[in-house]
């Protein structure tokens, strides 16, 4: 297991998986968010590729309302 | 009613009320605030979004069904990463690579960092972006802006939320003179419909605002009050007003003017 921050939450993953698994592990939305990590955008084409490491934080954003 | 449509971002639109969607009483309260408005661009943000939520987004489903263009903004940015990054979200989540680029530099009163905002700017233009920079009334601030590229620029009438109003109308219309050939938005502080009025009067294309609608006791019927406020400051810019005398002058024919008598 790894252990990761997801949206300032710390949580515990099997090691390996990618973007697209994470999102389904930890039960988001599996369309209409964007993901960053440690800061940098991730594009949706680079989800299966990109393997989440131990300590990555990791942000994953939706829309709300804004001004 | 007012026919004349202006471009911004490459769009041609009739409306040059650009309105929030946040604080409302309820989203259904949002939706027809904004439908009474006549915005055809309505801000958006991106926010975490909780573990579990599955389900769809029923904030997004509404924006989507009004049909009309999304600014996203990077509010809450701190640095010109932070900014870029959302940025970057934003462009995928709502599918435009119009950004609304917001970077504070002081907590207490959400002043715009104009280091990292033109530094913001500069990249974003790079990567395609149309930005459209909130920043202060400073001229020189918006000469920077524009020198990276910027088509549009946003100074703020006053604090973010404030109401204020103005609080530097002679700064506005220095920036107005300026540039003349650049979309200009005032954005933030307005709170009453005179306020924008006052800004579209200025010269100013557009006028974004949130508060002043979504915190009114009938934002409803404020946002109606904006429609129109809007468009008599536009329509009263362009007609171009009179000067301004230091000396009363009647407006009623003085000649024939009964009850005068030369032997009284």
């Amino acid at each position: 297991m790894i252990k990761v921050s997801v949206n300032g939450e710390i949580q515990e993953l099997e090691e390996g998986l990618n973007i697209r698994q994470m999102i389904k592990a930890l039960n988001y939305r599996t369309e209409g968010f964007a993901v960053a990590i440690n800061t940098t955008f991730v594009s949706i084409k680079s989800y299966e590729k990109t393997i989440i490491k131990d300590g990555d934080n990791i942000d994953i954003l939706a829309p709300v309302q804004g001004g | 009613m007012n026919n004349d449509t202006w471009e911004i971002g490459g769009k041609t639109l009739n409306s040059r009320l650009l309105i929030g969607s946040a604080l409302y009483p309820s989203p259904a309260n949002m939706e027809e605030a904004i439908k009474e408005s006549e915005a055809e661009i309505v801000t958006v943000a991106l926010r975490r979004q909780s573990a579990g939520e599955g389900g769809g987004n029923n904030f997004w489903n509404i924006i989507k069904e009004l049909n009309i263009h999304v600014l996203p903004n990077t509010a809450g940015c701190h640095t010109s990463k932070e900014a870029i990054t959302t940025a970057m979200m934003a462009r995928e989540v709502f599918d435009t690579n119009w950004i609304k680029l917001e970077v504070i530099g002081d907590q207490y009163n959400l002043q715009p960092d104009p280091f990292e905002t033109v530094k913001s700017a500069e990249i974003l233009i790079k990567e395609g972006f149309e930005v459209f920079p909130y920043t202060t009334d400073d001229l020189v601030v918006a000469k920077r802006l524009a020198d990276v590229g910027c088509k549009i620029i946003m100074p703020w009438g006053s604090m973010i939320g404030s109401g204020k109003g103005l609080m530097n109308p002679d700064n506005l219309k220095a920036i107005r003179e300026q540039f003349p050939d650049l979309n200009l938005i005032v954005d933030a502080g307005i709170g009453r419909p005179s306020d924008a009025t006052e800004a579209m009067e200025l010269g100013y294309d557009g006028v974004l605002l949130n508060s002043a609608i979504a915190l009114a006791q009938d934002p409803i019927l404020m946002a109606k009050a904006f429609k129109n406020a809007v468009e008599a400051g536009h329509l009263g810019y362009k007609a171009g007003t009179m000067q301004q005398r230091e000396f009363a002058s009647p407006s009623t024919p003085t000649i024939g003017t009964p009850f005068w008598h030369q032997f009284s």
